[in-house]
């Protein structure tokens, strides 16, 4: 019996697929734009827009893993906590001088300790991270009132925070492997030298 | 493919084309069974972030506290929306605002991240007052045609529901880890309760001090 094969184009199919999609789209609503201050997306966004902050809370949590325990489970307890007090500082508009320039600081600074795996006691490690993190913390707090929805805005920056330290740590468990620790070494180096890179930037040494 | 069968995918194709080029958004008007308002009152909380985060962290506290000293929470809770609801929509009174949704969103947040034993009794009565006081703030909002009753038990319902949950899923997220040497979980749990808490004291500055107390 003669048979034969027929198949429609390819094109044909896709349209006869995308069409009926193409008629229910709605038109996409977001109401987060850029530089406005708006919820939950927003206070997500801002910790992870600035590549100082950014950088910053990465070597944090490097540098826990490094230091071992305590530092490594204190450190992501309370160093929300201590950075919440920076942020009412900034709700405050209490004047902090030298934001920009600390900021920049605590990337080089932490970005150092990686990359000499600098030990130190536990007590003097947290004072340092804790004045970074009041400095970090007041950034992210000026903006706070302006939010539209101001709880939704510190939510989003603290998870947000909390996971780029989430994201050292886990950087830090690559500890485990000699290459592993080289590999660390040489981001602790990097950030150092971003840090470098912003600190200048901040005090007008680079345009 | 044969002729027979591209005919009838072309013919399904065609059909499934036609049906949803007819569709059109759904509108779940359960208004005539008498069951919308029970639907408002269960997703009323969602519609503030204070009740999603109080329920929340009050939940991962009971939870983090094991089962026997959190399961009143799960008759109380409910018990506390359903008393407050019934005070602010029968005689109009109302505990709280936000500076004390920030301070028990803070307080909660702390107690989680410090890890400290409370005793039964005490969660109880804490988890009891929250639910009062978030009773009252949902009960707020009532207008002339909603159906109370309806209203009052999808909140409860939602309540019992979120707060049995919670506290399942974290004391089933901690009971994995019993007789480990790495105990992560627990300080994941504490670490959750550092981020609620700095919400809370940012939350705290925000409506005592800053441009949300005005």
């Amino acid at each position: 019996m003669l048979s034969f094969r027929f198949a429609w184009p390819f094109s044909f199919r896709v349209g006869v697929i995308s069409a009926p999609l193409l008629l229910l789209s709605q038109p996409a609503l977001a109401h987060d734009q850029p530089g406005i201050a708006g919820g939950l997306l927003s206070g997500i966004m801002h910790p992870l827009t600035g590549p100082d902050h950014m950088i910053a809370m990465v070597a944090v949590g490097i540098w826990g893993a490094q230091l071992g325990a305590p530092a490594i489970w204190i450190l992501p307890i309370t160093f929300p906590i201590v950075m919440a007090i920076g942020g009412v500082l900034g709700i405050l508009q209490v004047p902090l001088p030298f934001q920009e320039p600390v900021i920049a600081l605590s990337a080089l600074v932490l970005g150092a300790a990686v990359a000499t795996r600098l030990k130190m006691p536990f007590g003097f490690a947290a004072l340092i991270v804790a004045i970074f993190a009041i400095f970090h913390g007041y950034a992210h707090g000026v903006e706070l009132p302006h939010a539209a929805n101001p709880l939704a805005y510190g939510i989003g920056f603290v998870v947000a925070t909390g996971l780029l330290h989430l994201c050292g740590i886990s950087i830090g468990l690559l500890l485990r492997w000699p290459i592993g620790d080289r590999l660390i070494r040489g981001m602790g180096t990097v950030i150092a030298l971003l840090g470098c890179y912003f600190l200048a930037r901040s005090i007008g040494g680079i345009a | 493919m044969t002729v027979a069968v591209s005919r009838r995918f072309a013919g399904a194709a065609t059909a499934l084309a036609a049906l949803l080029a007819i569709t059109s958004p759904a509108q779940a008007h359960l208004i005539g069974t008498r069951l919308g308002d029970f639907y408002s009152g269960a997703l009323h909380p969602t519609t503030d972030i204070n009740d999603v985060v109080l329920w929340l962290a009050l939940g991962a506290l009971a939870g983090s506290l094991g089962a026997q000293r959190g399961r009143w929470l799960v008759i109380l809770f409910p018990l506390g929306l359903a008393i407050g609801f019934f005070l602010t929509a029968t005689f109009g009174l109302s505990i709280g605002g936000n500076a004390t949704d920030a301070a028990l969103i803070g307080t909660l947040g702390l107690l989680l991240a410090a890890g400290l034993r409370l005793p039964a009794p005490l969660l109880g009565l804490a988890g009891l007052s929250l639910a009062v006081m978030r009773g009252m703030a949902n009960a707020s909002g009532l207008e002339a045609v909603t159906n109370v009753p309806l209203f009052a038990a999808g909140l409860v319902c939602a309540g019992y529901a979120t707060i049995t949950l919670v506290m399942a899923l974290v004391i089933a997220f901690r009971r994995a880890e019993v007789g480990r040497a790495t105990a992560w979980r627990g300080i994941a749990l504490r670490a959750l309760g550092g981020w609620i808490a700095a919400i809370g004291l940012m939350m705290i500055g925000f409506t005592l001090a800053g441009p949300g107390s005005a």
